[in-house]
């Protein structure tokens, strides 16, 4: 699992705003796009995508988009 | 591994009842501009039936079983057994089985007995009604009743649970019909999630004080919106949970029983939202064109929302042609059932307004 990877796909779950905005520091909950809507289409994302369920604790207690590709990680 | 396999069972007519008032998600007071729409692009839910004070779940399920009786042509004398689904009984401490076993005057031996269950509900009821009914030996026909009025627990400022859902009751005729094409169930429970969707307060573990009582009118009525002691869904658990466990359930069914996924008519999901609908289906592989749904108009309507999707918008295929049918209820517990059944041109009268 890459992190580059991840951050692709992460940033796929977004309409508005742009791909480059989004890096392993981002801290996602900030961008004004955030909403709990792309929070469920990146539980469905990464289910999909790395068949692994992650859970609402898992997106509160993440800060940046590399914690949260941290967290996923380890479920793998 | 809760598999069950059900035979001699016919499922004779299924019939819904909704309250008269509609709420308009659009018209919710809380949204900024736009919002709305947004909620309504996600959710799939336009509007929804709600119960006002006097209307109950027993009163619905009553007027969708009088219709049914009615057009099925069964005489009251010969229900042997009459099981209700809900999490809004009229009392504390009278089943709402009995509630209605009296408003139909069914016979002094007909079987009562209650279901105390979230979303899955009809399905666990299904399974319960159908088990015991198979036996044939006295219990030949049976009513399963399944309602919820549960808009009248929701809090007024409650962004998230506000605009999903609804109330219904419904009724499903179950009959022993020797040779009919078995039923079949995978049920589970995954209780360690149990607080994504748990109401604390007010049930004999926690039972309302004078302050908590207030305080839980209030946010019904839209005086406090403060959740810290109510509690919220937690919708983030709920959908990875939904998405990911009623899948492998119904797989597991369809490999269990040798069901081919792709010879079912109708694809009956519980009426979350669209986005958890459409999340399912397409990890079934299955097309939206066999996915019915109930939810534009009523929103998610609890345990009622299989048999009400039934009703809605499969009336005229489950009438007029023999159907295979996979359904899957999914919510508190946090519990789900699936369920495979074959119907063969049954009673579906038209939605009944109270």
């Amino acid at each position: 699992m890459e992190l580059k990877d991840f951050i692709e796909k992460f940033a796929e779950q977004f309409d508005d705003t742009d791909a480059s905005e989004i890096k392993g520091d981002t801290v996602f909950k900030e961008l004004d796009e955030w909403s709990s809507l792309i929070a469920l289409s990146v539980i469905a994302m990464v289910d999909e995508e790395y068949d692994i369920t992650i859970k609402g604790d898992d997106i509160r207690n993440s800060t940046t988009v590399e914690d949260l590709f941290n967290a996923v990680k380890a479920k793998a | 591994m809760a598999f069950l396999k059900i035979n001699n069972i016919a499922i004779q007519g299924v019939a819904a009842c909704v309250p008269p008032k509609v709420e308009e998600n659009k018209d919710l007071p809380f949204y900024a501009p736009g919002e709305a729409e947004q909620v309504i692009e996600a959710t799939g839910i336009e509007r929804r039936h709600v119960a006002t004070e006097e209307i109950t779940a027993s009163d619905l399920c009553y007027r969708a079983a009088e219709e049914l009786l009615s057009q099925l042509g069964w005489e009251r004398d010969s229900i042997d057994l009459l099981a209700f689904v809900t999490q809004c009984p009229d009392y504390i401490n009278l089943p709402n089985s009995f509630v209605v076993h009296e408003k139909l005057g069914l016979r002094e031996d007909t079987m009562c007995v209650d279901y105390y269950h979230g979303c899955p509900g009809w399905v666990v009821g299904l399974s319960s009604v159908t088990s015991m009914v198979s036996s044939g030996v006295s219990i030949k026909r049976a009513l399963l009743l399944d309602g919820d009025t549960c808009s009248k627990m929701q809090y007024a400022n409650d962004r998230e649970e506000k605009p999903l859902f609804g109330d219904a009751g419904t009724a499903t005729a179950i009959e022993f019909v020797e040779g009919s094409s078995p039923l079949y169930f995978n049920i589970g429970t995954k209780s360690e999630d149990a607080r994504a969707l748990t109401k604390k307060v007010g049930g004999f573990r926690n039972p309302y004080t004078v302050a908590s009582l207030k305080h839980e009118l209030d946010m019904r009525s839209g005086l406090n919106s403060d959740f810290a002691s109510t509690g919220k869904m937690d919708g983030m658990d709920v959908f990875s949970f939904a998405i990911t466990k009623v899948p492998k359930s119904m797989k597991k069914l369809c490999s269990e029983f040798d069901v081919n996924i792709e010879e079912v008519d109708n694809l009956i999901l519980h009426q979350a939202n669209k986005l958890i609908i459409e999340s399912i289906a397409k990890r079934m592989k299955v097309s939206l064109d066999h996915v019915p749904s109930s939810l534009k108009d009523y929103g998610n309507t609890t345990s009622v929302s299989v048999p009400l999707t039934m009703v809605v918008d499969r009336k005229n295929q489950l009438e007029n042609a023999k159907q295979k049918n996979l359904a899957c209820a999914f919510g508190t517990g946090l519990a789900w059932g699936a369920v495979y059944f074959e119907t063969n041109r049954i009673v579906v009268p038209e939605v009944i307004i109270y």
